[in-house]
């Protein structure tokens, strides 16, 4: 079975480049362009797993990753927070939110596709 | 943001002086006071020693009662003696007076008594002479009877009378006693009756006695021819005796007669003269009888009689015959008027004695009663009864003694009052002085503790108003802009003289006092409102009882910052050292305000710093973001390019790929560099402590630079000390820092090797790397860790960087308390070398 995997990202080069990397890997891609998007896709359509950018609009990663957290059926889900280059402390902070796991921009995509496929075995 | 700093130190460094000097003035205020209360302390000792010794003066006085016994001893001596000197002369003289009148007495009566002899012998031997005379030598015998018959019975003295002729024979003798008998014949021509009359015409003979009882005397004469014969006549001397018996002296005194030899021939006591006594013995009888040859002798006045007597003797001579007639009185009866007058003065002496005893016990008493009044009531003062008055009205010395000392209590009392007074005005300037003081170290204080401006204007001000007793005040702070005064701080001012201050929009230039004041730079003292009918508040600050008023101006290095005024409701002058005390309140509450100012302004600006800060992370976090949103694409679409994911690419592709990936990566860290520099600069950059593996992040480092060195062909040798404890810090920043210097040396390392060594020491990470590269010149070893500083241009160049790296390395090693530096040889190599403790501490960022 497919694993689908939640873009929530504003940039659409961005996007593209995850949907690129990711399809040609053989997941299956769900987009959301800003925080409540994403948050409303995880809660309908319950991906596999969720690539969350911080710096989003209407409502940032941090927020949309403890909103995620808090629906039932997503405790576990894996979130993997892409975020620029981290402030000092960037990174915790996502793991305090919810994040399982952490990629900075500018990513290698050879990079992200390792973190995702770590987190999604079966995949 | 420096030259406020510098401001503000100033303002402190000078309130501090000002409050040391405040303390120095209050040291010295102290020290004249302790000074004071020394002197105090010493006088008040000596006085109290002064009292004691006057005490025990006074009553050593009183113990000794000597003085009345002196006044008593010396007044009845003075008297007692006087008298006696007096008695004394009064006495000799009487003496000397006595004995010379009774001496010229008892002389005039020897000379009464031997003038009376000398005529009876005279006169005999004038009969005689007459009847030796009257008859020639050849008369007849009866005729001379005859003559001798008629002399008989004319001298009753001549017993008997002789005719002896010129041959020596006697021719007749007629007799009271015998037969007479004529031509007898008997031959006495060798008789010296006869010779010494025919020599010398006249002869006494010696006395002679008759019949042992009565005295004779022969008297013998010639006759006036050379043939004459001698007429012998004796005569009886006892009339003499009569002559003697009758003289009168004294009572016991007696009168006689001596021959010149000193037998006594006439002598009341006719025994004696009987008994042919000789008194040649006696001094005074020798003494006269040597006097009669020679008349420079002196005769004693005072001698013993024969029966051993003593007397007071005269004497007179009898010339013609040689006889001495004296007259003696025995000493005791002459002297019995002076022994009367020497017991008159003796009972004079005693009652004049015992009257100076009585009077001297009387003036003592009258003289020392006062003059104990006097001690005991000097005493009394002396003893601090200075109320006490001495009681004396003799009207004298004594009583104006008495005055003077009743005087001195009463100034003393006096001077005491006055002395207490000023004591008191004394303690109560200096407690004055001290709670002014107390009120300047209070403010002083409240300066050095407070920023809250607001509180402590209003603490000075009334501070000011409690020891200015002014019932209210107000300090007022100046806005240049305006010109105009700002009530900052009231105290005691009612709402509505408050509402009329804020009405009246007090400018600069009008005529108020506090205008006056801080344009004339000096205090302006208002004594009485009533008298400032042009004063714009005049009204509104009389209706709120105020009389009188104290302007000091608020001046900050001549500039003026504001006003201190205090307000009283009694009109009157405030007084130098008041305005004093006032001009030091203003100049504290300028400080204050001045402080306050500064204080406001560095506060703001540090406001605007924070949020010129905040922006400016803000923009930095944007800065990167925006910065790499696109890098990202690039990067990414490269990897994914070079991945194949868009199809198979020829080789030039790949390598032009491969190219721009290296330049977007270079891109990526300066970007990454600067907004790290960005953020140390801003004091943002914070570590993110956890802990950590020091053999992690070597191995970290190793993992990310093997392939670079493999590609320089440069072996990686790590040296990690076994057994290393966690430690506690920023891991990716000390990864960031050793990933740098492991980059460095292999980016600056052609041939050689790159040596990688950590070890744990004393809490202490030590961590080196060094290369065999070309080494850093020692002048440039300490520049190398500033920003954007490479050791070489044309070299970096080459070798790529920002030159940031090691900056960002030595700050965060630094918020680690550790250290970084550097050991190198010129064509040898270079060691970097850095130590962190085993565990951090947060630290602060760097301004």
């Amino acid at each position: 079975m497919t694993k689908r995997i939640l873009i929530i990202e504003d940039q659409e080069d961005n996007r593209a480049i995850m949907r690129d990397l990711l399809s040609t890997a053989g997941y299956a891609l769900i987009e959301a362009v800003d925080g409540e998007e994403g948050v409303r896709l995880a809660r309908s359509e319950r991906p596999d797993l969720i690539l969350m950018d911080i710096q989003l609009p209407v409502l940032d990663g941090y927020e949309a990753t403890r909103r995620i957290r808090a629906i039932a059926d997503l405790k576990s889900v894996p979130i993997i927070a892409v975020t620029s280059y981290a402030l000092s402390g960037d990174e915790a902070k996502t793991r305090e939110a919810g994040c399982d796991s952490y990629v900075a921009k500018p990513f290698s995509p050879r990079e992200l596709l390792a973190k995702v496929r770590a987190l999604l075995p079966n995949g | 943001m420096t030259r406020l700093r510098a401001r503000l130190e100033t303002t402190v460094s000078a309130s501090m002086s000002n409050a040391g000097q405040v303390l120095r003035w209050c040291e010295c205020q102290f020290t004249t006071l302790v000074g004071l209360l020394g002197r105090v302390r010493d006088v008040a000792g000596r006085a109290m020693r002064a009292h004691w010794q006057k005490v025990r003066g006074i009553k050593s006085a009183q113990r000794s009662p000597s003085l009345f016994r002196k006044y008593a001893t010396l007044l009845v001596a003075l008297v007692g003696g006087s008298l006696v000197i007096s008695a004394s002369i009064e006495m000799y003289y009487s003496y000397w007076q006595n004995r010379d009148a009774l001496s010229a007495v008892q002389r005039e009566k020897a000379l009464g008594a031997a003038a009376v002899i000398e005529q009876f012998v005279k006169e005999i031997e004038n009969q005689v002479g007459w009847a030796a005379g009257f008859l020639p030598a050849g008369s007849g015998i009866d005729q001379r009877r005859y003559d001798f018959l008629r002399l008989l019975r004319q001298a009753q003295a001549i017993t008997e009378v002789s005719y002896i002729d010129p041959e020596g024979r006697e021719q007749i003798k007629v007799s009271r006693l015998t037969m007479d008998t004529a031509a007898s014949g008997a031959d006495l021509s060798q008789e010296p009756k006869f010779t010494q009359a025919r020599a010398n015409k006249r002869y006494f003979s010696q006395v002679y006695f008759r019949k042992e009882s009565e005295p004779y005397l022969t008297l013998s004469m010639a006759g006036a021819a050379r043939s004459a014969g001698v007429t012998v006549a004796e005569v009886n001397l006892k009339f003499i005796w009569d002559v003697i018996s009758r003289i009168q002296v004294g009572k016991a005194g007696v009168a006689y007669v001596v021959d010149d030899r000193g037998f006594l021939i006439a002598h009341p006591d006719i025994g004696v003269v009987l008994r042919k006594t000789d008194l040649s013995g006696l001094s005074h009888v020798a003494f006269a009888l040597n006097r009669l040859r020679d008349p420079g002798i002196k005769v004693p006045a005072i001698s013993r009689d024969r029966t051993g007597r003593e007397v007071l003797t005269a004497f007179a001579p009898i010339a013609t015959l040689g006889w001495l007639v004296f007259v003696d009185l025995p000493l005791t009866e002459a002297l019995q008027p002076v022994y009367a007058a020497l017991e008159r003065s003796a009972f004079v002496l005693a009652g004049g004695l015992l009257f100076a005893a009585l009077v001297g016990v009387w003036l003592a008493r009258r003289m020392v009663v006062p003059i104990r009044a006097l001690a005991t009531g000097a005493a009394r003062i002396g003893g601090g009864d200075l109320d006490h008055r001495i009681d004396i009205r003799s009207r004298d010395e004594v009583q104006s003694l008495a005055d003077s000392f009743n005087d001195m209590g009463g100034r003393l009392k006096e001077s005491y009052a006055t002395l207490e007074h000023k004591v008191a005005d004394r303690t109560r300037e200096l407690s004055e002085a001290l709670s002014q003081l107390r009120g300047l170290i209070d403010v002083s204080q409240a300066i050095n503790s407070t920023l809250d401006l607001q509180a402590l204007l209003e603490a000075i001000l009334a501070h000011a108003c409690r020891l200015a007793d002014a019932g209210g005040g107000a300090i007022y702070t100046f806005e240049e802009s305006t010109e105009e005064f700002n009530l900052a701080a009231a105290y005691g001012m009612s709402h509505e003289l408050i509402e009329a201050v804020h009405k009246a929009h007090r400018r600069l230039h009008d005529d108020s006092p506090m205008s006056q004041c801080v344009l004339k730079r000096s205090a302006i003292e208002v004594t009485d409102l009533a008298s400032k009918s042009h004063y714009q508040m005049r009204d509104a600050l009389m209706r709120a009882d105020v009389r009188a008023l104290l302007a000091v101006p608020l001046l900050r290095e001549d500039a003026i910052v504001g006003a201190l005024m205090v307000r009283r409701a009694h009109p009157g002058t405030f007084g130098n050292s008041m305005i004093d005390l006032m001009q030091s309140f203003a100049s504290q509450s300028a400080l204050a305000i001045q402080n306050a100012r500064l204080f406001q302004e560095i506060e703001d600006k540090s406001r605007q710093l924070e949020s010129a800060s905040q922006h400016k992370s803000q923009f930095l976090a944007n800065m990167s973001h925006e910065l790499r949103t696109p890098l990202n694409a690039i990067l990414g679409y490269n990897e994914l390019m070079q991945d194949g994911l868009y199809g198979e690419l020829p080789s030039k592709t790949k390598e032009v790929l491969g190219r721009m990936e290296k330049n977007g990566k270079h891109l990526l860290g300066l970007i990454n560099d600067v907004l790290d520099l960005a953020k140390i600069e801003a004091g943002q950059l914070t570590l993110s402590l956890d802990k950590y593996s020091m053999q992690d992040i070597v191995q970290t480092v190793v993992s990310a630079t093997e392939s670079l060195a493999a590609a320089k062909q440069l072996p990686l040798n790590v040296e990690i000390a076994d057994s290393m404890p966690n430690g506690r810090g920023d891991e990716r920043r000390l990864t960031q820092v050793l990933l740098n210097l492991v980059g460095n040396a292999i980016k600056f390392t052609d041939e050689g090797a790159i040596r990688i060594a950590a070890r744990a020491n004393n809490g202490i990470f030590a961590v080196e790397v060094a290369d065999t590269g070309p080494g850093i010149p020692e002048t440039e070893r300490g520049r190398i860790f500033e920003e954007f500083h490479q050791v070489d241009n044309s070299n970096t160049k080459k070798k790529g960087g920002t030159g940031l790296g090691l900056a960002i390395a030595k700050r965060i090693i630094e918020l680690h308390r550790g250290r970084i530096w550097v050991e190198s040889q010129v064509g040898r190599g270079s060691t970097f070398h850095f130590e962190v403790p085993v565990r951090a501490e947060q630290r602060g960022g760097t301004a």
